[in-house]
């Protein structure tokens, strides 16, 4: 068995890190992305260029240089505010960027921009006749959209969504390089600590392996709710 | 029970003769383009309580524009729409004409039901919960309320057994049997068909159009676009000729199919 030399359970404090960072992250970008492609759909031209520009340049630009730019850059102009309030105002405050929103932040705002490309086309897969008929019953726009649009285009949108989920927890592992104590950033510490590096990066890339395994088994289960309806169709 | 509409060249709308039950969906001077091509030139109609009226026409006539300017799943650029005496108001836009309160079009769609051409059946979700989704989520009816009525209409169109189905495990004709159990759930004023059976094989259609005419004799108020000229005969208490966006000809089935007036409907009477 792996001997953790008693960094066990810190460890499993930075994996409970990970998860709550992928799991804060995954909101912000569904959220993100729902609002990316709505605007890519919409037809009027400022939002979808504001989309356009956000997923051209997150898509174009490596993670982990982003991921420095928002951090480092978001602090810079934290700082620069807080001299401007002090020079103007006379006030004191000195805003410090909490590594831990950064992170949920700067990868929901990378994820979102995929989750975007993801949605528009599950929503441009949604049988257009289907949702005038929920209209022709009445329904209003917020129905229509949790009753028929939502689970219908989720059919299409679900193995974009477990890719873009899969490839978002990977990523959290980025996070150390911004000084959050996520599970790889211990596991860093501890080899160097212990001069055992196999040890503790085959430890997380375990435990990688197990939140993946879980997530697929999550995904099929939400497959199955979501394609209700259609595998008949297949078989 | 037969009501003559307003004809385009006549400015006074005639009644054929005094009527005397209330006027459930009435449509005046219905203009609507499409960029710069008029599809719809001032056409009008009113269903009374009990009436069945067929549009006929070849394609491109407007008639299934018409049919959804009636509900407004197409916006009318000009006329006026009243359900149950109660107008549709609309404002100016820069995109062109609008309804001005979106809940009373909610109000105003769940009072006029709509069967489409392609059944268009939430396929997500059982025939059951498709009857009775309307039902319990605009209409607020409790749940088993809402599906003991269900069973009944299935019963009616004759899917009792289906009520699990999805709507890709039925046939065509049975979709459009669920399709109109659906709109029935609504229990709605007027009933509006879109070509119900044009997308169905052949001997599909009967099953289809033996429900239509049931509803029709139990007085639904129907309002249908159909190329189906003998149900139309069978069925209508008034037929409307569409050609190029203006009602041509309109009348008692008796008279407008067995006795056009007007070339163009003679034409096309020739090609059924």
């Amino acid at each position: 068995m792996l001997n953790l030399h008693g960094y066990g359970a810190r460890l499993l404090e930075g994996a409970l890190v990970t998860v709550e960072l992928a799991a804060l992250s995954l909101v912000i970008a569904v959220v993100l992305g729902l609002i990316t492609a709505s605007a890519k759909l919409s037809g009027r031209r400022l939002p979808h260029l504001i989309a356009t520009l956000y997923t051209t340049v997150v898509r174009g630009v490596p993670d982990l240089v982003l991921m420095m730019l928002l951090f480092f850059g978001g602090q810079m102009l934290m700082n620069q505010l807080s001299d401007l309030l002090h020079a103007r105002f006379g006030l004191d405050i000195f805003i410090d960027i909490n590594a831990f929103v950064a992170g949920v932040v700067t990868i929901g705002v990378i994820f979102g921009a995929y989750m975007g490309e993801t949605f528009r086309g599950a929503i441009q897969a949604v049988d257009e006749g289907q949702l005038e008929a929920a209209s022709a019953c009445g329904m209003s726009r917020a129905l229509i959209f949790r009753r028929i649009r939502f689970p219908l285009m989720m059919r299409h949108a679900l193995p974009g969504l477990s890719n873009n989920w899969l490839v978002l927890l990977k990523t959290t592992a980025l996070v150390s390089v911004i000084g959050l104590s996520d599970m790889v950033r211990v596991a860093t510490q501890a080899s160097k600590a212990t001069l055992e590096p196999f040890t503790f990066m085959l430890f997380v890339g375990a435990v990688y392996l197990l939140l993946t395994s879980l997530s697929e088994q999550v995904f099929m289960h939400l497959s199955r709710k979501y394609n209700a309806g259609f595998t008949e169709e297949r078989s | 029970m037969t009501t003559m509409t307003k004809m385009p060249d006549d400015a006074s709308a005639t009644l054929s003769r005094p009527e005397t039950s209330e006027i459930l969906l009435k449509a005046e001077g219905i203009e609507k383009r499409f960029g710069d091509t008029p599809v719809l030139k001032g056409v009008s109609l009113a269903a009374r309580r009990g009436d069945v009226i067929s549009l006929i026409g070849s394609s491109g006539s407007g008639k299934s524009t018409f049919l959804r300017c009636l509900n407004l799943l197409e916006q009318p650029d000009a006329g006026e729409l009243e359900i149950h005496g109660q107008p549709i108001h609309f404002t100016a836009r820069r995109q062109g004409r609008v309804p001005a309160d979106p809940r009373r079009v909610q109000w105003m769609r769940s009072r006029v039901a709509m069967v489409f051409q392609n059944f268009n059946l939430w396929s997500h979700m059982t025939l059951l919960d498709n009857i009775i989704e309307a039902p319990i989520h605009v209409q607020g009816t409790p749940r088993a309320e809402a599906i003991e009525q269900a069973r009944q209409l299935l019963l009616k169109v004759g899917l009792e057994e289906r009520a699990d189905h999805y709507p890709s495990q039925l046939s065509g004709g049975q979709q459009q049997r669920g399709a109109i159990a659906r709109a029935l759930a609504m229990n709605p004023d007027v009933m509006l068909f879109d070509e119900p059976t044009s997308a169905l094989d052949p001997e599909l259609v009967g099953d289809v159009l033996k429900v239509m005419k049931q509803l029709a004799e139990e007085g639904r108020t129907m309002v249908l676009v159909t190329h189906e000229m003998a149900f139309a005969r069978d069925v209508s208490t008034q037929v409307m000729f569409l050609n190029q966006g203006e009602v041509e000809e309109a009348g008692p089935p008796e008279q407008l199919l067995v006795d056009p007036q007007s070339e163009r409907l003679r034409q096309f009477l020739s090609t059924r």
